[in-house]
């Protein structure tokens, strides 16, 4: 009886610390990425959640003592976070669509062979390398200024009313801006798509007499799902954190203060109130997780692959 | 579209094709324009620059030279060219030394819940950078690190490591799992595993979000202003020392700006081919 | 398992690879750190030839302070002359951080409030030096200055070195300094046939700016880009003289309860929007010292209220038909602002001698000479000093502007700026404590969306009364 029952749990032991072997082994080469990760994201992180529960302000110099819950409290009443959460959101969304929609036409247009394909394909993908910053003060200044703007030279060469875009549409003079940057790499990720697909089955389509709109819609289209869904995924991640633009075009504001602006502009932007500022910075955490994991899950192709 | 949509008329199919690779040139004029106008910019004195739109005046250098001036004491073109080349450099380097094992522990042999570690990865892009500056802070001037090219090293680092880890990820669930079987049977320890099969595959997938990783730092403005403002500054910064608030400084800027920006561009164009094989490979799975 | 244990081992090596690299490259940090700490000059080591670190070092020759600035003309120029005029003499380095004012005021601020101790001499405004001064985050000057030969503190102008002391002791040394007054085109006016007062009243401007303004000429640019710097400093100067303020005052001179929603307020701010749409530039929303300068001197608009040093930098064409006027005003005497971009030692610093050494030289009579003797008096950075006024060769090169802006400096009423009580004195465009940053900024962008026509007066002051509210004592 005894030795049964110790034996029988030993040939588990060791199918387990097999098991266990091999897990450690699968995980050791993920390991530097990791711990290097938490190092450098968490402790910044936890540091963040600490200062939110003190009322620490810079200048003027503050003891910072707890405070409990109180800036979170004061956080959720914030009509200005409300806001610029709102333009967070209308700012990225529209921004990651516009620049699918629009990648996917030049896209198109550029999986044709044509004279000089190359050259135009280098043409547009270079918005995309342009400093933030850069980019934010040339389309400011040389774009859309009432006065020495190219755009409104144009339309006044054609009689019409020149346009204050960057203080009248603060916010979609910004989503244009983001939408020149980020179409190229948008079209890159769907030319990748275009480019993958296999010729047979165009064909195919072709010999049964299907219309390019038919092609489109049911073939392609189908086909560059993954593609579209790794570009919304990358320009979400990015274009919600969008700052450098803000800054030089319009210095935040009704329509263009989007969440990390706020956030700035509570902290080192002037405000100096770090206990609140870490506050609103924790619950953008929370809030960018929880849409994040839904987000994922309807991005179904991006995480699927067989379990081992 | 619809021109070929009616039917065989060789003719009208051809006026279509025509039109759309017009299409194409003016789209890629449109987009270029903006870049266009500020090297042109970087060509006119500061009152063309500050005027109506001129398409026609008399080119000088002179904002050239002016910006890569250098004055001691001031940050130089070169100090900044040559800091922000270390910065992005090593770090992208340690970026694909530590994504290139993680990506493996997440697609060929996958961990436990790989799903998860991967989430985390990508959710450490959720903190606002701007919420998180002042605990860096802190951090760095506890540990003497303000004003060194480490400091910028580490995060741009810690910057890029989600986006390779993903990229990667993707491009080594490509990799024929027969063929690393074969290799394994061989008797290919892990490094060989990974160099002489599963990387030679992957090549274009790598150079893709090396070039990408390289993009994100060089053009990395926040971070490097804000921890490292005075030594080891990077070109971003030398770009913005020319914005000032009294006087016009648009021709100087674009000046700055067109050789800043020519590095990554070079680079993008390139690369742009490798860079849409490598994609293609990334989205499938 | 021989396959695992091999790769194993690879990890092993690949991961200690790493961590030596890593260690390698923190202790060329901490080296880094350590230099920069002991003043001892890295920069020298690896870019100049002529002396190697360990000479500097026996010789104790080379020293090097590490100075932050704002981005403008006066401040280059200085950096510029640095090395050749002040560094052979005191054998001091100076690395400039040149930064625009809003990073620099990031920058600086967390800089000498958590000592970070990245920089020996800070260039602050007149708004925060006092404020930084009494909270004992700068090194008080007097003694400082009693020992130089040259720097003489009584030279400095009543007014700025006031607004730069606490209790007597003097902060910050001021680099050029500016009250604001209106420019105006005197031939555009003649030939309208208007004569404009020497101090006018804002409704004789307005009267003025919409009788001119016409498609090509508008008739005045004001600030409305947000910030409050910019579009915050011109309006409250106006704000003031029309009776108002942003916050009232406790007894003890903190801040009270928000004034936006009175309705002298609305009445300023009205009377600011209505002005702009009627007779302002073009998109003023996005318009500020710079933006307004160009204007001016392409003849797009015919008068400017802004800053006194405007004058100093315009060409000699545009100087000669423009005319001034003091900063206009309503129910008060005085109402031009008063701003001094000044440097400072926050107390951090390790070596405050030798960051006085620079301070001194780049603020004192001597530099003027200099600035002169290279660019021309006209040059010389203003509003600091009086022997500057009293100099022949100055009254004569800046004949048009060096007396008026004395006199606008002089009437700055930095003590008493409006009608009724406030806290943050003294200050004239601004409240002078640290909730004002934040107040006017937020506000100021609801004003310039105000201006710019996508949101209301109305629903602008109703939103920066809230912010204002936050911060009611």
């Amino acid at each position: 009886m005894t030795a049964a029952t110790s034996n029988a749990p030993s040939r588990e032991e060791q199918v387990k610390a097999l098991q266990k072997r091999e897990a450690r082994r699968r995980r050791l080469p993920l390991l530097p990425a990791l711990i290097f990760t938490i190092l450098i994201t968490q402790i910044p992180f936890v540091m963040s959640l600490y200062y939110s529960f003190t009322d620490w302000t810079v200048t003027p110099p503050s003891p910072r003592t707890w405070t409990g819950i109180s800036n979170y409290t004061d956080a959720f009443t914030n009509s200005f976070f409300r806001e610029a959460a709102v333009t967070s959101i209308v700012m990225t969304v529209s921004s990651v669509l516009l620049s699918v929609i629009l990648g996917t036409g030049v896209a198109l247009l550029l999986d044709r062979k044509f004279f000089g394909q190359g050259f135009v394909r280098t043409l547009i993908i270079t918005p995309f390398l342009v400093m933030p910053v850069v980019a934010g003060l040339v389309w400011k200044n040389q774009m859309f200024s009432a006065a020495f703007g190219v755009i409104n030279w144009l339309l006044e060469a054609v009689g019409l009313e020149a346009v204050e875009f960057a203080s009248k549409y603060p916010r979609w003079s910004i989503v244009a801006v983001l939408v020149w940057q980020w179409t190229p790499f948008m079209m890159l990720i769907i030319l990748a798509g275009l480019q993958g697909q296999p010729a047979s089955v165009l064909e195919a389509a072709k010999v049964d007499g299907a219309t390019p709109r038919a092609t489109f819609f049911q073939i392609t289209l189908p086909h560059l799902r993954p593609y579209l869904e790794l570009g919304v995924l990358l320009g979400s991640i990015y274009l919600i954190q969008v700052f450098d633009h803000i800054v030089v075009m319009t210095g935040g504001g009704p329509g263009s203060t989007n969440v990390p602006y706020f956030v700035n502009q509570r902290s080192i932007g002037g405000g100096w109130r770090f206990g609140s500022a870490s506050a609103f910075s924790i619950l953008v955490v929370i809030a960018t997780i929880f849409i994040a994991t839904f987000g994922l899950r309807v991005l179904s192709g991006l995480l699927e692959g067989e379990e081992p | 579209m619809s021109g070929s949509n009616t039917g065989p008329v060789v003719g009208e199919r051809k006026l279509g094709g025509y039109l759309l690779s017009a299409l194409a040139w003016f789209v890629g004029f449109l987009f270029f324009f903006p870049v266009f106008w500020m090297v042109l910019s970087g060509f006119k004195t500061e009152a063309d620059a500050n005027g109506p739109p001129k398409l026609f005046f008399e080119p000088t250098t002179e904002q050239f030279a002016e910006v890569t001036n250098d004055t001691t004491g001031l940050l130089s073109a070169g100090e900044a060219f040559s800091n922000s080349f270390w910065a992005v450099a090593i770090s992208t380097v340690l970026v694909m030394l530590l994504a290139i094992p993680a990506a493996y522990a997440l697609s060929i042999k996958p961990v436990d819940k790989w799903r998860d570690v991967l989430f985390f990865f990508i959710s450490t892009k959720f903190l606002p950078i701007v919420a998180a500056i002042l605990p860096l802070w802190i951090i760095a001037r506890e540990l003497n690190l303000l004003n060194t090219r480490l400091i910028l090293i580490i995060l741009y680092t810690a910057m890029n490591l989600p986006l390779a880890v993903w990229m990667l990820r993707s491009f080594f669930s490509e990799v024929p799992r027969e063929l690393i079987e074969a290799a394994q049977i061989d008797g290919t320890n892990l490094r060989g595993q990974i160099t002489s099969v599963i990387l030679p595959i992957v090549a274009p997938g790598l150079a893709a979000t090396a070039l990408l990783c390289v993009i994100f730092a060089w053009n990395e403005f926040f971070l490097a202003v804000q921890l490292n403002p005075i030594e080891g500054s990077t070109v971003p910064i030398w770009v913005t020392g020319n914005v000032s608030t009294r006087g016009n400084f648009l021709a100087k800027l674009s000046a700055a700006s067109t050789l800043a920006t020519l590095p990554v561009i070079i680079a993008g164009w390139l690369a742009q081919k490798r860079m849409i094989r490598g994609l293609a490979m990334g989205a499938i799975k | 398992m021989s396959v695992t244990k091999r790769a194993n081992r690879q990890w092993l090596v690949l991961l200690s690879i790493l961590a030596v690299f890593g260690l390698l490259a923190a202790a060329c940090g901490s080296d880094d750190a350590a230099d920069t700490a002991t003043d001892d000059d890295t920069s020298t080591s690896t870019d100049d030839d002529t002396s190697t670190d360990d000479d500097a070092m026996a010789d104790g020759e080379t020293k090097t302070i590490r100075v932050a600035a704002v981005a403008n003309g006066n401040v280059e120029r200085m950096a510029e002359l640095a090395p050749e005029y002040f560094t052979p003499e005191s054998g001091i380095e100076v690395e400039f951080t040149i930064l625009d004012e809003g990073t620099l005021r990031e920058v600086t601020t967390r800089d000498v409030a958590a000592e970070g101790e990245q920089f020996d001499v800070v260039m602050i405004g007149m708004y925060e030096t006092p404020q930084f001064g009494a909270n004992g985050w700068l090194t008080g000057l007097n003694d400082l200055a009693a020992a130089s030969d040259t720097y003489d503190i009584d030279d400095l102008i009543p007014a700025v070195r006031g607004g730069l002391s606490v209790d007597g002791e003097l902060y910050s040394s001021p680099f050029y300094a500016e009250s604001s007054f209106v420019m105006y085109r005197a031939d555009v006016m003649e030939e309208n046939g208007i004569t404009m007062p020497d101090a006018p009243t804002w409704q004789e401007v307005a009267d003025i700016a919409r009788q001119i303004d016409s498609d090509e000429m508008a008739g005045i640019c004001l600030r409305g880009k947000p910030g409050w710097g910019d579009l915050g400093a011109a309006f409250t100067t106006v704000l003031n003289t029309f009776g108002g303020t942003w916050w009232s005052a406790n007894d003890d001179g903190s801040i009270g309860t928000s004034q936006v929603d009175q309705p002298e307020f609305a009445e300023a701010l009205n009377f600011y929007v209505d002005l702009l749409n009627d007779a302002g530039e073009d998109d003023a929303a996005n318009s500020s010292f710079n933006e307004c300068k160009t204007l001016y001197e392409e003849g797009k608009v015919a008068m400017w209220y802004d800053a006194t040093v405007a004058a100093s930098l315009f060409p000699e064409d545009v100087v000669a038909n423009t005319a001034f006027a003091l900063a206009p005003t309503n129910l008060t005497e005085g109402s031009g602002w008063l701003w001094a971009w000044t440097l400072a030692i926050p107390t951090t610093a390790a070596d405050p001698e030798a960051g006085f050494e620079f301070i001194d030289w780049a603020t004192n009579a001597e530099y003027h000479e200099l600035i002169a003797d290279l660019d021309g008096w006209r040059a010389v950075p203003p509003g600091t000093r009086q022997s500057l006024y009293e100099r022949p060769e100055y009254l004569d090169a800046a004949e048009a502007f060096a007396q008026r802006t004395l006199d606008a400096m002089l009437a700055a009423p930095i003590d008493n700026p409006g009608t009724t009580p406030r806290p943050g004195l003294p200050g004239v465009q601004y409240v002078g404590v640290p909730e004002f940053q934040d107040t006017g900024n937020r506000c100021t962008e609801q004003f310039s969306a105000a201006i710019a026509g996508s949101i209301s007066v109305d629903e602008a002051l109703e939103a920066c009364h809230a912010i204002a509210s936050e911060y009611n004592g």
